[in-house]
C-alpha cells in the first residue's frame, strides 16, 4: 500500500505540473513541473524522502513502520513551505494579480501522504494521543504557513481572502443546515422504527415510501417543494415571516430530512430489532418496566448500529448539503455553483475543500464513537 | 416469609392458555410444595415453557386461575411479581454490555438495595456458584465459557433471594459433562437453599435426577405426574415409557437408588467379597462394578472406609425389579 502510493508520488511529480501560473483570476495560465522548473539533479533531491520511505517500505518491520510514519508527517508539515517556495520561483509580487493553482502533482502528493498515514496508522495502532500529535503537526505547518502570508500567492488562498466572512458564514450555515437535518431525522427516524417495530405491517409501506423520495433526484425535489412551499407562505403568513419560502432553507432542510430518512430509518430499525431477544426476555423475566428494558437494555445494546445509520446519513447530507446552495440555501455550495458560473475553478476549490474534508472529519469522529459504543461501559465494574 | 414444606407455594388451577384459535395449555392443575423442586417434561412444543411463562406472567393465561402463596398473580403488579421470582434460561440471556457482578445485581439495584448490600450479596453468590470474585466480577459475559455465563445466570436469579425461582431448560446448551456438573451443583445449593423451583427440560435423565416432582406433558396437557421412581415404575402410558427409556428404564431406575437402601447385613461367616462399593453410590453403579469384575457380590463400605453390608446380585433380581 504505502510503496504503492510511494511510486503514484514519485510518478506524479515526474510527470505531471505542480502549479499552474495564471496572470489574473480567470485566464487558466501555464503549468510548471518539479524537472522543468529545479532541473534533474534538485528535483531528485525533493524526491529522496519519498524513495527513502519507498525503501523502508520494502521489507516492513514494526520499527521500520514507524519510522515511516515519521517521515510521512514530516513530508506532510513540509509540503505547504515547500510549496510555497516552489511557487516563489515564479512570483514575485505576493498580493498582485498574478497567482498559483495548486496542481496535479500536487494534489496527489498531498492526497498520497495522507493515505500513506491512515495506513501506518492503521498498521501501527498507536494511542489516541500520538495520533493527535500527527495531526496537530501536519495542520499545524500548514496553520502557520498560512498565518504568515506564505501561501498568499495560492489562488485558493486570495479567492478566500476576498471572501473571508462569507466563508465563515457559509461554513456555519453548511453545518446548521447538516446538523439540523440530521437531528430531525433521527427523531423523525426513532419514531418510525418504533411503529414499525410495534405494527408489523407498516415496515414495508415505510420502507417503500423512504426509498422513492431517495429515488428522486435532488433538484426535482428542490423543484418539486418550491411550488407547495410558496403557496403555504402566501397563504399563511405566518410562516413567511418565520421564513418559510419556496426557495431558501425550508424546502432544503425538507429535501435533506426527507433524504436522510430512508438510511436512518433503516439503520435504527436494523439496530433495535437485531437485539438478541434472548436478552429482552430476560430482561422482562427479571423485573424490569418497559421502559427500562428500553433504556437500559435495548438502546445501549442497538447503540454502535445507530450511530453507524448516524455516521452514514451525515456524511451524505454533507454532500448533498452543498446542491442546496442551488435555492439559495447557503452553505458551501453557494462557492461552488459561484465559480463554476464565473470559471473560477479555485473558487470552485474553495467550497469543495472544506466539504470533503467535513465529510472525512465526521465519519472518522463517528467511527470512533460507534467503536466506543461497542466495547461498553468498561468503566462501570461494582453493579 | 417462607412457609412451612408442603403447603403448595405455587398453584395451578385448571389453567389454559390460547393464542387466537390455537390452544397451547389446556386445562392444567399443579401444586408445587414450598422447597421443593417440580419440572415440567415434554418434548418441544407441548406447552411446558409457556406454563412456566405464565408463572411470572411474561405470558398471561388466558383461562383458570394461577396462585402463588395463595394470592392470584392477576392481583400483583407484574414487574413486582417477576422480581420476587427468579428466572433463568437457556443461552443465559445475560446482558451483553454489563460486567458479571453488574449482571448478577440486576434486580437488587432495581429493588433499590444500597451499593453496599448488593456488592455483598453478588459476592456471597459468586462464592456459592463457584466463582472465583476477584476473577470474574469485572469480566463481560463474551468473556466466559458456557458453563460460566450459565452460573451466571443462576446467580443472578437467585440474587433478590426469591422464594421461587423458574428454571427454562437453563443447561440445555451445554456440553454433557458441564450439565452433568451443573446438576450436580443445582442439587447441592437447593439442599442448602431449599427455594420452590419450577423447572423446564426436554432431558428425562434430567427431570429423573433433579426432580421431587416430574410432570409429564404433551400437546398442552399434563398425563401424568409422580416423583421420579412412580413415573419410572408406573409409566401412564406408551409416550411416558418412551420418555423414560422403554426397556432401558431398569438402568435409569437403578441409577436413581443408592446401594444403602438394597443391602443386606454380612453374612455369619464373616467372609467379605473383594470388590466395594459405597453406599452412597447407585444400584447402577454396583451392577456396573459386578459385570467388570465378573463377581455376583459386593463389599458395601461408607464413607469412613468401614464396611457396613454387602450387595448379592440376587438382591437385584428378587427384589429391585417390579
Amino acid at each position: 500500500m504505502v510503496l504503492a502510493l510511494g511510486g503514484l508520488a514519485v510518478l506524479a511529480l515526474w510527470g505531471l505540473d505542480a502549479v499552474r501560473i495564471q496572470p489574473n483570476r480567470i485566464v487558466s495560465g501555464t503549468g510548471h513541473g518539479l524537472i522543468e522548473a529545479l532541473g534533474t539533479g534538485p528535483a531528485l533531491l525533493v524526491m529522496l524522502p519519498l524513495a527513502l520511505v519507498m525503501a523502508l517500505a520494502w521489507r516492513p518491520t514494526r520499527g521500520r513502520e514507524a519510522l515511516m510514519l515519521m517521515l510521512v508527517t514530516a513530508m506532510l508539515a513540509a509540503m505547504p513551505w515547500a510549496l510555497s517556495l516552489f511557487i516563489g520561483q515564479f512570483i514575485d509580487d505576493p498580493g498582485g494579480a498574478a497567482r498559483a493553482a495548486v496542481s496535479g502533482a500536487s494534489w496527489l502528493v498531498g492526497f498520497a501522504l495522507i493515505l500513506m498515514l491512515i495506513d501506518l496508522r492503521q498498521r501501527l495502532q498507536p494511542g489516541a494521543l500520538v495520533t493527535l500529535v500527527l495531526i496537530a503537526v501536519s495542520l499545524g505547518s500548514l496553520g502557520v504557513a498560512f498565518g504568515r502570508g506564505a501561501l498568499d500567492s495560492l489562488a485558493l488562498v486570495q479567492e478566500y481572502e476576498v471572501r473571508r466572512a462569507a466563508f465563515a458564514e457559509a461554513i456555519v450555515n453548511h453545518l446548521i443546515l447538516v446538523g439540523v437535518a440530521v437531528g430531525a431525522s433521527l427523531v423523525l427516524a426513532l419514531g418510525l422504527a418504533l411503529w414499525m417495530r410495534r405494527v408489523a405491517g407498516v415496515r414495508q409501506g415505510v420502507l417503500g415510501v423512504l426509498s422513492f423520495i431517495q429515488t428522486i433526484p435532488s433538484l426535482a425535489l428542490f423543484g418539486l417543494l418550491l411550488a407547495p412551499l410558496a403557496w403555504l407562505a402566501s397563504r399563511f403568513p405566518l410562516l413567511s415571516d418565520l421564513g418559510i419560502q419556496g426557495i431558501g432553507w425550508a424546502p432544503a432542510l425538507l429535501a435533506l430530512v426527507g433524504y436522510s430518512l430512508l438510511p436512518m430509518t433503516r439503520n435504527t430499525f436494523i439496530a433495535l430489532d437485531g437485539v438478541d431477544p434472548d436478552v429482552i426476555e430476560a430482561a422482562r423475566g427479571m423485573g424490569l418496566a418497559p421502559l427500562q428494558v428500553f433504556f437500559q437494555v435495548r438502546l445501549p445494546l442497538a447503540l454502535p448500529l445507530l450511530i453507524e445509520g448516524i455516521r452514514i446519513t451525515t456524511v451524505q447530507a454533507i454532500g448533498l448539503a452543498a446542491v442546496a446552495a442551488l435555492i439559495g440555501a447557503g452553505g458551501l455550495g453557494t462557492f461552488i455553483f459561484q465559480g463554476l458560473g464565473q470559471a473560477a475553478m479555485n473558487l470552485v476549490m474553495l467550497g469543495a475543500l472544506p466539504i470533503v474534508l467535513m465529510a472525512m472529519l465526521v465519519d472518522a469522529l463517528l467511527k470512533a464513537l460507534a467503536d466506543a459504543a461497542r466495547r461498553g461501559d468498561a468503566d462501570d465494574r461494582t453493579g | 416469609m417462607r412457609p412451612d414444606a408442603g403447603t403448595p407455594m405455587i398453584e395451578l388451577d385448571n389453567v389454559s392458555k390460547s393464542f387466537g384459535d390455537a390452544v397451547a395449555v389446556d386445562g392444567i392443575s399443579l401444586n408445587v410444595p414450598a422447597g421443593s423442586l417440580c419440572v415440567l417434561v415434554g418434548t418441544s412444543g407441548c406447552g411446558k415453557s409457556t406454563t412456566l411463562r405464565m408463572i411470572n406472567r411474561l405470558i398471561e393465561h388466558t383461562g383458570g386461575e394461577i396462585r402463588i402463596d395463595g394470592h392470584q398473580i392477576r392481583r400483583f403488579n407484574e414487574v413486582t411479581l417477576r422480581r420476587r421470582i427468579g428466572y433463568a434460561i437457556q443461552n443465559t440471556g445475560l446482558f451483553p454490555h454489563w460486567t458479571v457482578a453488574r449482571n448478577i445485581g440486576v434486580v437488587p439495584r432495581l429493588l433499590k438495595w444500597d451499593k453496599a448490600r448488593t456488592r455483598e450479596r453478588v459476592e456471597s453468590l459468586m462464592a456459592l456458584l463457584g466463582l472465583d470474585v476477584e476473577a470474574f466480577a469485572g469480566k463481560y459475559p463474551h468473556q466466559l465459557s458456557g458453563g460460566q455465563a450459565q452460573r451466571v445466570g443462576v446467580a443472578r436469579a437467585l440474587a433478590a433471594d426469591p422464594d421461587i425461582l423458574l428454571m427454562d431448560e437453563p443447561f440445555g446448551a451445554l456440553d454433557p459433562i458441564t450439565r452433568s456438573s451443573l446438576q450436580a451443583e443445582l442439587l447441592r445449593i437447593q439442599s442448602r437453599i431449599r427455594k420452590t423451583i419450577v423447572f423446564v427440560t426436554h432431558d428425562m435423565d434430567e427431570a429423573l435426577r433433579l426432580a421431587d416432582q416430574i410432570v409429564v406433558m404433551q400437546a398442552g396437557r399434563i398425563i401424568q405426574q409422580g416423583t421420579p421412581s412412580e413415573i419410572l415404575a408406573h409409566p401412564s402410558d406408551d409416550f411416558v415409557e418412551t420418555l423414560v427409556g422403554g426397556r432401558d428404564r431398569g438402568l435409569k431406575r437403578a441409577s436413581l437408588t443408592p446401594v444403602g437402601e438394597m443391602m443386606e447385613s454380612l453374612p455369619d461367616d464373616g467372609r467379605v467379597p473383594a470388590v466395594h462399593v459405597l453406599q452412597t453410590d447407585s444400584m447402577r453403579l454396583a451392577v456396573s462394578l459386578m459385570l467388570w469384575h465378573g463377581v455376583s457380590q459386593l463389599a458395601v463400605v461408607d464413607d469412613t472406609g468401614e464396611t457396613v453390608g454387602m450387595l448379592p446380585l440376587r438382591r437385584l433380581v428378587d427384589d429391585f425389579g417390579e
